[in-house]
């Protein structure tokens, strides 16, 4: 921790975000003029999850990994499984591919969905400067309705039902298998997705109606989202398809520039070729970064290696989106902000809702192909492994799976590198940023540690996964400054008790 | 995740936890136990869930009692913590901020919630070692979780 105990006499906390999934800590140290010298975040630190893997068979992965991460089982089940495919250098028969893509699009409609009314909505649907008590569920439920949010919950069960029926379990989906999956899908089955499918099109029409009138129609969060406080002018990383649209479930990595021109564009099989990982002295959290054109510090610009993850960066890494309505929106968003790349991080929400648009859409396109009921979904293994590297984009950003293999398929070596690692930096830059801006020792109140904690949430950093570790738990945004000790904690209301 | 048949006493035991996750095992492995020693009076639930999804495990049950791991500042490994649904919410509790947030929402919706809610929460020393062992203090708080599940079967509170 970069401080020492004279500039630590003042602190402050805050605790629990109650709506972040996980553990994180903001410090904001401030100067002895009460202005913000340093900022960072940390979250606590995976132990021991390639001991755990080593000696365990490749085929368990799948499995294992899903049951790290309560939070988004399924992208990790995603990525392991296609990791395995590599491994054993097999290809899905097209009936399993369409199958997994499938799940996979209705797994990233339902997590879109959640984030936008019940992590996200706080800060843009109830407000930022709202009372700190009517920021939070309940509070999005006196804005959207009651009725809204009965439909959002009826729409993740029927989502949840269906990935049940196609892949098992829906919190830990046990399909995946290399080269296929466990099962094929029945017609009655793909019916039932398309009907859902149809309603989910329609609820993320209504969702984006919505952003419209409480976000977009309101001159002060339309301010908010392009100023410069929440603004940086990073590379961007997505996954494209042939065509350089948006694709979650696989195709090629696409880097752009801080000025949206294409720099990289990569199997994912040669991540490391590209991306690698920086140890800074005073925290221990690792910053992603592309060894083109290197580490510079955390640094905006052309110049400096750090780039970001999540829908913001696979908007801005793609030309477009795969499907017409989402198109239509993404065009939109484009014009509205000015143009490309966007480099807004409050517009991750946008974005976030454009892609809800696109998953529904293409969850329907899949579900009307007559080849996903094919019987043959599965291609046997017949190579020895050796090592498998798959990739996804997962909700909050591209997650990568790496496993070595003994020609048993006993695993040697296993390496994850989760979403809010790739993102770790530009988090890191956001907060010091807008607490640079809006932070000094006389305004540390509850607007405006609401405000750093917004430049945080959007990028829906899962902090369960980045640390492996379960739950809804706690947050803190510590101050740290030279004179008096102050610690601000949330009471059961969510108000702030000052100390 | 998948729930026994349900219950007829109209009671439900969620363990929530990991056990790949070293302490955090414990509302799992706990439950297990109250589903050998106590077997068809209650339905019992082992999960994993975390956050939002916490909904599927809370809904269509009369009493519901959650065992879960807790981090309150201080607190030895393995103190057991109990917390009634109508008591203040506890700060910094991994899987319980999400559940209360998750029992407002669906009362608030009309949602069938449970008349009574009761938390029994073991103090963690460690949730984040990937194939950790359990603290010896916190494994042995298993028995105790289990009696007190045993008194909320019979209709007690505790």
């Amino acid at each position: 921790m970069a401080t020492t105990p004279e500039t630590a006499t003042r602190r402050i906390t805050i605790d629990p975000v109650t709506r972040l999934e996980g553990h994180g800590r903001i410090e904001i140290f401030l100067d002895g003029a009460g202005n913000v010298e340093h900022t960072f975040f940390e979250v606590p630190e995976l132990r021991g999850f390639e001991k755990f893997a080593q000696g365990r068979q490749a085929e368990d992965m799948p499995q294992i990994t899903s049951r790290i991460c309560g939070v988004c089982p399924t992208a990790h089940h995603m990525a392991s499984t296609k990791a395995l495919d590599s491994l054993y250098q097999v290809a899905p028969p097209p009936a399993a591919r369409k199958i997994r893509e499938l799940v996979y699009h209705a797994f990233m409609t339902e997590d879109h969905a959640l984030h936008f009314y019940f992590l996200g909505g706080p800060d843009f649907v109830v407000g930022p400067k709202a009372p700190a008590a009517e920021r939070n569920i309940l509070g999005v439920i006196a804005r959207v309705g009651v009725e809204t949010a009965q439909r959002v919950i009826a729409t993740r069960r029927k989502l949840r039902e269906l990935m049940a029926l196609a892949a098992g379990k829906a919190i830990h989906p046990v399909f995946g298998v290399p080269g296929g999956v466990a099962k094929a899908l029945s017609r009655e089955h793909a019916e039932q997705f398309r009907v859902v499918a149809d309603e989910a099109v329609e609820f993320a029409r209504f969702t984006l109606g919505i952003f419209d009138k409480v976000v977009l129609a309101n001159p002060e969060y339309v301010d908010l989202i392009v100023s410069e406080a929440f603004t940086h002018r990073t590379y961007y990383m997505g996954m494209v398809d042939e065509h350089n649209r948006v694709a979650f479930y696989d195709g090629a990595l696409r880097v752009v520039s801080p000025e949206g021109q294409e720099t990289a564009r990569f199997r994912p099989e040669q991540y490391r070729d590209y991306i690698e990982e920086r140890s800074e002295p005073w925290t221990y959290m690792k910053f992603c970064h592309l060894k083109k054109p290197g580490w510079t510090g955390l640094a905006d610009g052309r110049e400096s290696g750090v780039y970001c993850v999540a829908p913001l960066a696979r908007l801005n890494a793609a030309d477009g989106m795969a499907t017409p309505l989402a198109q239509e929106q993404y065009l939109r968003y484009v014009e509205t902000l000015g143009g490309k790349p966007v480099h807004h991080t409050l517009a991750n929400h946008w974005a976030r809702l454009i892609e809800l648009l696109y998953a529904a859409e293409r969850m329907r396109e899949l579900a009307h192909d007559p080849e996903i009921t094919d019987p043959h979904v599965r291609t046997m293994p017949t190579s020895a492994p050796h090592e498998g590297i798959g990739v996804v984009e997962a909700p909050r950003g591209t997650l990568f799976h790496h496993y070595q293999s003994d020609a048993r398929g006993i695993i040697t070596k296993a390496n994850l590198l989760v979403a809010t690692q790739n993102n770790s930096a530009r988090i890191s830059m956001s907060v010091e940023k807008a607490a640079r801006a809006l932070v000094s020792a006389s305004t540390v109140d509850d607007g405006v540690l609401n405000m750093v904690e917004m430049a945080f949430r959007a990028y829906d950093p899962c902090l369960g996964c980045a640390t492996h570790s379960l739950g809804g738990g706690a947050f803190e945004v510590r101050v740290h400054a030279r004179n008096g000790i102050v610690t601000l904690r949330r009471d059961e209301n969510g108000g702030i008790q000052r100390e | 995740m998948a729930a026994s048949n349900a219950s007829e006493a109209g009671v439900r035991v969620l363990g929530l936890g990991n056990e790949l996750l070293a302490d955090d095992a414990f509302g799992i492995l706990a439950a297990r136990a109250v589903r050998r020693r106590f077997g068809r009076a209650a339905e019992v639930v082992c999960s994993s869930a975390a956050g939002f999804h916490l909904i599927d495990h809370v809904l269509n049950i009369k009493r519901l009692l959650v065992i879960d791991t807790v981090a309150v500042a201080n607190a030895i490994p393995g103190t057991i913590h109990v917390f009634r649904g109508a008591d203040p919410r506890p700060a910094t509790l991994p899987h319980f901020v999400g559940l209360f947030d998750v029992l407002d929402l669906a009362r608030r919706l009309g949602l069938p919630v449970p008349d009574e809610v009761l938390i029994v929460g073991v103090e963690a020393a460690d949730c984040t070692t990937v194939g950790g062992a359990m603290h010896p203090e916190v494994r042995a708080a298993i028995p105790k979780a289990v009696e007190i599940a045993g008194s909320f079967l019979r209709g007690g509170a505790e």
